[in-house]
């Protein structure tokens, strides 16, 4: 586009830096909360507060309650627009049914998919989900969220936008253009390895955020490149869905084939079998685990073609010992208890996928491992915020010389995403301990309720945001930021303290305990409030300085 | 980035449009091509179908991204388009005549 490939470069790097980042912060952070999802959901759940559970058994627990699961109201509007005619009050015919928990869930996930009796596309199912204490078998309220893996984590590959997926492009194409940053970052600074070692922190606001830019880009530069490209990788079947379209063809040969070679039918045989024990199956599972050295617990269950001749049931492990995604499936006949397949050993390409995927994913069992993604997630979010730090600081003077209102837009986008989402999650997190225990009638779930806290909450600091940078256009520095440094200082104090006053959680209890979900997610709360009082007494001190003496420009030529 | 005359005068919003469309647009061309016929020759040659998709998305990521930098990075826009856009729609279309065959 320029004469010099490094002035396109660096051209790329700041443009789509700047229109992505926004959306990159969002997705570095949550990732990096859903790292723990499942500990906030303890949170976020009281009644859930207890260790993980392991699969129960099926026939006495799981059974009967698959039996009389039906989709509730929700569930049911998802599919009223892909049928002819009114859905019928009571569906009978289950397509699969099927149970998952991991090394860090105490409550088990149940999904039953129904037929739709007169839905335009013979595929289509609705969904029956719930969540139960294997303990018991009591269904948890079908009105409460699980914050962490229900909210937090859809957040970070979809921004919760489901309609035609738009979130999902939204989020993938951020992630190419990580990748492009990274590379053009690469391009654009020449000398790396020095910038790993440098940071000035009491040079001008905008060389130490250039420092810190860099220093958080390198360092963590294997991470990011990593989670942006699996990241894609993982969903790369919704931005190129080429076996779906242009290769259905062969991807209908290819299930024709696989359907003979593995044996499990692809459709109901029309004709009623009863259920073998199950528990028998799973029993069968795990020796043949054992049997190959990797004994292990059952981490997915699925029945396939409920009360048919053709049904079987498929027991997959739970992999919290390696890093691949490998289920080694074992799969039986529902009728009779035969062992109909056991899925071959992966092959290279599918344990170099597996392999990358499940690197992102982490369903393993590693708590050290877990905290490094964390902080690297979060250094992203740093590199990420400094870029736009330093895009502000390089061109406000500029602009209030020229009278443009660039770096003050800028500004305020930045305080909305960067302390606007804080103060929005621990919004949530407030209002997760405030609610009525269930809300009174003729007004949303809970769960939805907590979720219109956290939009209503970021609308609020965006408001803010725009209002308090105003100075910007001076080229003064946006109260704006200290301001919701504070406000994050604050909440993140009051939702640990309203966690103990509602629940009796407070942290002498929950580190006796030794119960780390909710004691770490109050100490990371709590840890925060810390960092934030710090950067608003910084912000406060800088403030006070520029006032004295304003700060030095930068060298011109810096792209 | 500076701002001499030399450069300023190139970066027409004209030109930006352009270049974007072709880097993100043409740049999906190409690699839904490469995924396309990736996919297709590899599992023509013996290989497990998934394994084939699969491989060819991580290799096809890797292609977009570069695909990408070169829509911006060439200096003539109209041949980094005939390129992507043509590379593309070969790519595709070998895939659909190599499917033709496997099918």
């Amino acid at each position: 586009m320029f004469p010099q490939f490094r002035h396109t470069m660096a051209w790329l790097h700041t443009w789509f830096g700047l229109a992505l980042g926004l959306v990159l912060m969002v997705v570095f952070f949550f990732g990096s909360l859903s790292v723990f999802d499942r500990e906030i959901d303890r949170w976020a759940i009281p009644d859930t507060r207890y260790e993980p559970q392991p699969m129960p058994s099926f026939d006495r627990m799981l059974k009967p309650i698959f039996e009389t699961v039906q989709p509730n109201a929700a569930e049911r509007a998802a599919v009223a627009g892909l049928v002819d005619g009114p859905l019928p009050a009571r569906f009978d015919t289950a397509r699969s049914w099927g149970a998952y928990t991991t090394h860090r869930d105490p409550v088990l996930t149940l999904f039953v998919g129904y037929q739709v009796p007169n839905a335009k596309d013979h595929e289509t199912a609705v969904w029956a989900n719930r969540t139960i204490d294997p303990r018991s078998g009591v269904a948890l309220p079908d009105d409460r969220l699980k914050i962490g893996s229900g909210f937090f984590y859809p957040l970070h590959y979809s921004l919760t936008i489901e309609w035609k997926q738009v979130g999902y492009w939204i989020v993938g194409f951020a992630a190419l253009m990580m990748l492009m940053a990274l590379v053009t970052g690469v391009i654009m600074h020449r000398k790396i390895l020095r910038e790993l070692f440098t940071f000035r922190p009491n040079k001008s606001a905008q060389r130490s955020m250039l420092d810190v830019h860099n220093l958080t880009g390198v360092a963590a530069l294997p991470f990011h490149f990593f989670f942006a490209f699996t990241g894609l990788v993982i969903f790369a079947y919704v931005y190129f869905p080429v076996t779906h379209t242009q290769l259905a063809p062969l991807h209908d040969k290819h299930e024709q084939v696989e359907a003979k070679q593995t044996g499990l039918p692809h459709e109901r045989a029309g004709s009623a079998a009863p259920m073998a024990s199950v528990d028998a199956m799973v029993l069968e599972a795990q020796r043949r685990w054992a049997a190959k050295g990797m004994a292990g617990d059952v981490g997915y269950l699925n029945v396939q073609h409920v009360g048919d001749a053709n049904g079987y049931v498929s027991i997959y492990r739970a992999g919290t010992d390696r890093v691949q995604l490998a289920g080694e499936g074992i799969h039986f006949k529902a009728s009779t208890g035969t062992v109909l397949r056991e899925d071959p050993p992966p092959t290279l390409v599918a344990r170099i996928n597996e392999f990358l995927t499940g690197l992102h994913l982490q369903h393993f069992r590693h708590w050290l491992l877990r905290w490094l993604y964390v902080l690297g997630g979060l250094a992203g979010c740093a590199c990420i915020a400094t870029g736009l730090f330093f895009f502000v600081e390089k061109r406000k003077r500029q602009h209030a010389k020229q009278g443009v209102s660039g770096a003050r837009i800028v500004d305020a986008l930045a305080v909305t995403t960067v302390t606007g989402m804080l103060v929005a999650t621990l919004c949530m997190l407030v209002a997760n301990r405030l609610l009525p225990d269930s809300m009174p009638a003729g007004w949303p779930w809970r769960g939805d309720m907590e979720k219109y806290c956290f939009w209503g909450a970021w609308l609020l600091a965006s408001v803010h945001g725009l209002w308090r940078t105003a100075p910007v256009a001076q080229a003064r520095l946006a109260p704006a930021w200290r301001e919701q440094c504070l406000a994050i200082a604050a909440l993140a104090v009051i939702a640990p303290l309203l966690n103990w006053i509602t629940t009796g959680d407070h942290l002498a209890r929950t580190i006796g305990a030794g119960y780390w979900p909710v004691a770490g997610a109050d100490l990371f709360m709590l840890t925060g409030s810390v960092l934030a009082l710090l950067a608003a007494r910084k912000l406060q001190r800088r403030d006070a300085l520029r006032a004295a003496a304003p700060a030095p420009m930068l060298e011109a030529g810096h792209a | 980035m500076t701002s001499n005359t030399l450069t300023r005068s190139h970066l027409t919003r004209s030109h930006i449009v352009a270049r974007t469309a072709l880097a993100l647009l043409g740049g999906y061309v190409f690699t839904w091509g490469v995924i396309a016929a990736g996919t297709a020759l590899m599992y023509g040659a013996g290989m497990a179908f998934h394994d084939a998709e699969h491989l060819s998305y991580i290799i096809g990521i890797l292609v977009y991204l570069g695909a990408f930098l070169a829509g911006f990075a060439a200096h003539k826009l109209r041949r980094v388009a005939l390129v992507l856009v043509g590379g593309g729609a070969l790519l595709s279309a070998g895939a659909w005549l190599l499917q033709q065959q496997l099918v």
